[in-house]
């Protein structure tokens, strides 16, 4: 074998071992998406989005009140933390150089890696046992805290990734700091920093750890953020273990749902960044033509 | 030539400026002063420090974590660095091109030039565009860009993304404006047409432009200073430097014998 054939097969060795590791990595996903597809698709209907659970034995029944529940404590989870993690990671990316920045950093890595069981046990002793109740607002609670390192990281990483010279650039024209990094660093990574803050909201929706015995469950739709509130993903890990056949079609049903939410959010909001960039832009380049059209008029 | 110097009103001067990066003392107590209405030119061997000098004329230097400065700097006869001043207001009056073009990535070209007037309350697009179409022109870029002001302003080439910058810079009308090497990028047409634009510019304003080419200095710069290791060696009328220099080492590098 001469050399460069050798070094051809090196080369076709090397690019065969990328593909197949691309192929095992793409293999869950679509074996988890089959599977649901195949066993939830099939036994969703329409009562499924409609209704709330029959009682026991009696046939039909859904799960409106999980849909509900999963989306309004994400909401609050979101509400806690999207603004204070992007706060933090501003704050991280932009003068994270002294000590206070150094310990912020640290805390929010423990954060990262503390276990969903452990947020939950730690928001019941927080807001539930004070309260002396389960509640939607301590499962949001608990969501809240599983969103925050991961908004407050990815702000940072993406703001980070901006060079020093396009601050120096904004400065150097007189623009107060603060200006510099709300119109020109984050304005200009918005999209990115919306990927992230998807990409930890959709982590919450699929929790169940953390909801456990914060919002416990609910039989019935409920909109008090002081009572105990369904969610998805408490109502399959309900549902899955039980022996009614019914249910665990029902359960199937949920994690299609529940997967479709969270690749939802993706998509639409990744969805509605592009567009709305679309639109701006295409209305401003009609602007200055015109502009451009009127002058030359004069 | 001397007459005039006397009589000529001072803009910008400096008094024993020093500039630090940690530890490392990379300008050593410059004092020179900047009559009005006319361009300077600085040069000196790579990493010299000319930049660094410049940076701590707009109080831009102060920003790179770790680096400070001392000295005097006083603009029309006020010292930008006493405690009182704010940075911020400052650099309004003091342009700034940098060595590396460094438009706004996520703005288009249109948005690249007005971007200063639009934050400091100028909201009118017709005037806004006028502003654009006339700086454009004056950092002759305008006929390149005219039919894509709406593409970004990194979709230019590196030229073409240094002449933006110098049209952002003038968009504020800053009575000073310091360049850092503006034409090192560029062809020697728009090269020939950035320095038509300093002499342009000089009608009204100050203008300091750090510079490798001797010719440049020697063709625009009414003054030239000469820096090596962060210190002062010569400062003058460009003829003087550049015909006749007081310095052994002025005379080495401009006459391409060190540097
Ligand atoms: N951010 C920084 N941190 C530490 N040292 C720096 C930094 N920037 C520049 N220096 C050092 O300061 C000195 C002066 O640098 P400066 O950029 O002012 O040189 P210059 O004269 O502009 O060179 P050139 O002609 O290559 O642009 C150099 O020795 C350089 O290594
Ligand atoms: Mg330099």
């Amino acid at each position: 074998m001469s050399y460069l054939q050798y070094r051809k097969l090196k080369n076709i060795l090397f690019l065969g071992s990328l593909y197949m590791s691309a192929l095992i990595a793409l293999l869950p996903l679509f074996l988890i998406l089959q599977y649901l597809i195949l066993k939830g698709a099939t036994s969703l209907n329409l009562d499924f989005f409609l209704h709330d659970p029959s009682p026991v034995g009696e046939a039909g029944g859904g799960m409106r009140h999980a849909i509900v529940g999963t989306l309004y404590m994400v909401g609050i989870g979101s509400l806690i933390s999207v603004p204070i993690g992007l706060l933090c990671g501003i704050y991280l990316a932009e003068f994270g150089r002294g000590k206070t920045a150094k310990i912020l950093r640290f805390t929010i890595d423990m954060l990262t890696g503390i276990p969903s069981i452990i947020i939950g046990i730690f928001a019941y002793i927080l807001i539930v046992a004070p309260l002396q109740s389960f509640s939607a607002l301590a499962g949001g609670f608990a969501l809240s805290i599983i969103i925050l390192p991961i908004v407050t990281r990815s702000t940072e990483e993406i703001l980070k990734l901006v060079p020093t010279h396009i601050r120096e650039a904004g400065l150097a024209l007189g623009l107060p700091r603060w200006r510099v990094i709300f119109q020109i660093i984050v304005k200009g990574n918005f999209k990115s920093l919306i990927t992230g803050i998807m990409l930890a909201v959709s982590r919450a929706a699929g929790e169940t750890a953390p909801l456990l015995f914060t919002a416990f469950g609910n039989m019935y739709l409920n909109f008090q953020i002081s009572e105990p509130m369904a969610s998805l993903p408490v109502q399959i890990y309900t549902y899955a273990i039980s022996p009614f056949d019914q249910w665990q079609e029902q359960a199937w049903a949920a994690a299609f749902v529940l997967i479709t939410i969270v690749l939802g959010i993706n998509l639409v909001s990744r969805a509605l960044v592009n567009n709305k960039m679309i639109i701006g832009q295409s209305k401003r380049v009609i602007n200055h033509t015109r502009l451009i059209r009127k002058k030359k008029g004069n | 030539m001397n007459e005039k110097q006397t009589e000529q009103k001072v803009t910008l001067a400096t008094k024993d400026l020093h500039a630090w990066f940690d530890d490392f003392h990379a300008v050593k107590g410059i004092s020179v002063e900047y009559p009005e209405k006319t361009i300077n030119a600085v040069i000196g061997p790579s990493g010299c420090g000319k930049s660094t000098y410049l940076r701590c004329l707009n109080r831009i230097h102060e920003e790179v974590p770790g680096a400070k400065a001392s000295g005097e700097v006083s603009l029309l006869g006020q010292n930008i660095y006493a405690p009182h001043v704010d940075p911020v207001e400052l650099r309004r009056n003091i342009g700034m091109v940098f060595q590396k073009p460094n438009p706004f990535p996520n703005m288009t070209i249109f948005e690249n030039v007005v971007i200063g007037l639009k934050l400091q309350g100028y909201s009118k697009k017709s005037y806004l565009l006028e502003v654009a179409e006339h700086c454009l022109k004056k950092a002759a870029l305008w006929e390149e860009v005219k039919d894509k002001l709406n593409r970004p302003g990194t979709s230019l080439s590196g030229g073409q993304q240094q002449r933006l910058c110098i049209a952002r810079a003038l968009a504020v009308n800053p009575p000073v404006l310091l360049m850092d090497e503006p034409t090192s990028a560029l062809d020697p047409i728009a090269s020939a047409k950035i320095e038509e634009l300093m002499t342009e510019l000089k009608k009204e304003f100050t203008v300091i432009v750090v510079t490798h080419n001797m010719q440049q200095a020697a063709r625009i710069a009414d003054y030239t200073s000469f820096l090596v290791l962060g210190e002062l060696i010569e400062h003058g009328l460009s003829s003087q430097i550049f015909t006749n220099p007081k310095e052994q080492k002025t005379e080495d590098y401009v006459t391409g014998r060190f540097g």
